[in-house]
């Protein structure tokens, strides 16, 4: 499967309640090297929007309040945004992501002091 | 005393390498239809463009990444293949227009039809995208653009009215035989034409290309802020030379020939050998950057390497796709296609691509993550989301308009 299958897709919870959409898939690089050279990205989470499929460029990693109207407005249009860690996911396909039992809604913001590369 | 020539030099080049070919053509289209009464338009502009590089170069310079990698890495590909399409073709039909305008440049100053100087026009570009180096273009072509500070000058040897022209820029209204659609409808233009989107694609990477760090932030600042002012002043008195020469006539301006008549008439023959020689490096210099800014939009979207600073084969796809933008231009204006109406219609869909590539620098110029301490401040981002405004106004009503105006007549 593709990474762009995932993205769009609308997630349901184990009850088959609807959740939201999912719009981002977060990658880690914590793995060993691949050939001395690359470290393989592994698939932590993905980021699910309640309301929409759309977007949130970037917002939910961090608290960036700026440019005020454009942060606030993807911020309400994104409410309720979260992460679902991958472990979490029980089938994934283009129409439909359904979680397992027990998941837990984490926040999308980055943790504090990791990416910093300026 | 080296930085200071730097300095004066930087500011030179951004003068003379403001005004392209859409410069020309609206401004004096603009002028023989509606005098001075959207000169506020170009003010506008001026201030747009202005603070629309300074955010490109800033990013450019302190996260190392342009525009477009920029775009794919904040929009995703699939947004990114999407702005690349429209920001690619209307490049595209940019570069056109500019060889269009070098071709008719040269018309002017040897009577040879400009379906010959086409294709010499669009080799001679290539040669010098593929030989020299980025400084050298970047200079000349900017140096050799200030002399249509001609069009100033010429302005002044006309004797115009003065209180009428200051009354017509103050005092803004729609002349009796236009109708209010094609007042709005050149607004946008005009506003298109000072911010065409390929000065930022190519201020970028040109940033990349010259190695910029958080160092030359402050002398690109000064470029911007003081060079594409005086630019737009020229674009004013483009505007102003029609004005006076055309408006009272109600003779409408259709024609390069026509656009430096004002020149000739006030200068002589001299002063039209002046102006000829900054349109052609005026319309050169802009055919490199948009030629340029081809590769540079795919190169960075696809993740090629990139860069005159490496030599053509080692970013061979960058330099083919500007090869095949060049042939694609040439093609299109070998039709016979009028490169006037092409440059019409480029700088509309200028303003309406524009929101593609300034929504994604205006976020990442507000992310701490690549820019540190370097982020938009208060008043740049209370003035960033005024220009989000105005625009996105601009990009949607551009088409409707120019529907409705059957393209401006």
């Amino acid at each position: 499967m593709l990474l762009s299958d995932l993205l769009d897709a609308p997630v349901r919870a184990p009850s088959g309640d609807p959740l939201g959409y999912v719009v981002d898939v977060r990658l880690v690089l914590d793995g060993p090297l691949d050939g001395g050279l690359l470290v393989q990205p592994r698939v932590h989470g993905l980021i699910i929007s309640p309301r929409t499929g759309s977007s949130f460029l970037g917002y939910e990693r961090s608290d960036v309040r700026s440019p005020a109207v454009l942060a606030r407005w993807l911020r309400w249009r994104h409410r309720g945004t979260f992460l679902v860690h991958w472990e979490h996911v029980a089938t994934a396909d283009a129409d439909a992501v359904v979680l397992a039992d027990g998941y837990r809604r984490w926040s999308p913001a980055f943790p504090e002091g990791a990416h910093r590369h300026v | 005393m080296k930085r200071l020539l730097g300095v004066a030099l930087g500011v030179l080049t951004a003068i003379g390498g403001f005004l392209d070919i859409g410069d020309l053509v609206t401004n004096a289209v603009v002028g023989s239809r509606f005098g001075l009464s959207l000169a506020w338009v170009v003010v506008v502009g001026v201030v747009g463009i202005c603070l629309f590089a300074q955010m490109s170069g800033r990013v450019a310079a302190v996260s190392e990444r342009a525009t477009f990698e920029i775009i794919r890495e904040r929009l995703g590909p699939r947004t990114a293949g999407a702005n690349l399409v429209a920001s690619f073709l209307i490049n595209l039909l940019t570069l056109t227009a500019e060889v269009g305008g070098i071709a008719l440049a040269l018309q002017l100053a040897s009577s040879v039809e400009p379906r010959l100087w086409i294709p010499v026009a669009a080799l001679a570009v290539w040669l010098v995208i593929w030989r020299t180096k980025f400084s050298v273009l970047e200079n000349v072509t900017g140096l050799l653009g200030l002399t249509l500070v001609v069009f100033a000058v010429a302005l002044f040897l006309l004797g115009p009215d003065w209180s009428e022209l200051a009354d017509q820029a103050l005092s803004p209204t729609v002349p009796g035989d236009e109708g209010p659609a094609s007042y709005w409808y050149f607004a946008i233009a005009l506003f298109g034409a000072a911010m065409t989107p390929y000065e930022v694609f190519f201020f970028s990477s040109g940033a990349r290309e010259e190695r910029w760090t958080v160092k030359d932030v402050a002398q690109s600042r000064v470029n911007v802020f003081v060079g594409f002012p005086f630019g737009g002043i020229l674009s004013i008195a483009i505007a102003a030379c029609a004005a006076v020469v055309f408006l009272p006539r109600s003779v409408e301006v259709s024609s390069l020939s026509q656009i430096v008549l004002p020149v000739a008439l006030a200068g002589g023959k001299l002063a039209l050998a002046v102006v000829i020689v900054g349109i052609v490096a005026a319309t050169f210099g802009a055919a490199l950057e948009t030629g340029l800014s081809s590769g540079y939009t795919l190169a960075q979207f696809f993740g090629w390497s990139w860069g005159k600073y490496r030599r053509p084969a080692q970013a061979a796809r960058f330099h083919l796709a500007m090869i095949i933008a060049l042939l694609i231009a040439v093609l299109v204006l070998m039709t016979s296609v009028d490169p006037i109406r092409v440059t019409e219609l480029s700088v509309v869909f200028s303003a309406v691509a524009l929101p593609l590539t300034y929504l994604p620098i205006l976020l990442v110029a507000n992310d701490p993550e690549y820019m540190g301490r370097h982020v938009n401040g208060r008043a740049t981002n209370a003035l960033a989301l005024v220009y989000l405004v105005i625009i996105l106004a601009a990009s949607l009503a551009a088409i409707p308009l120019l529907i409705a105006t059957g393209g401006g007549s």
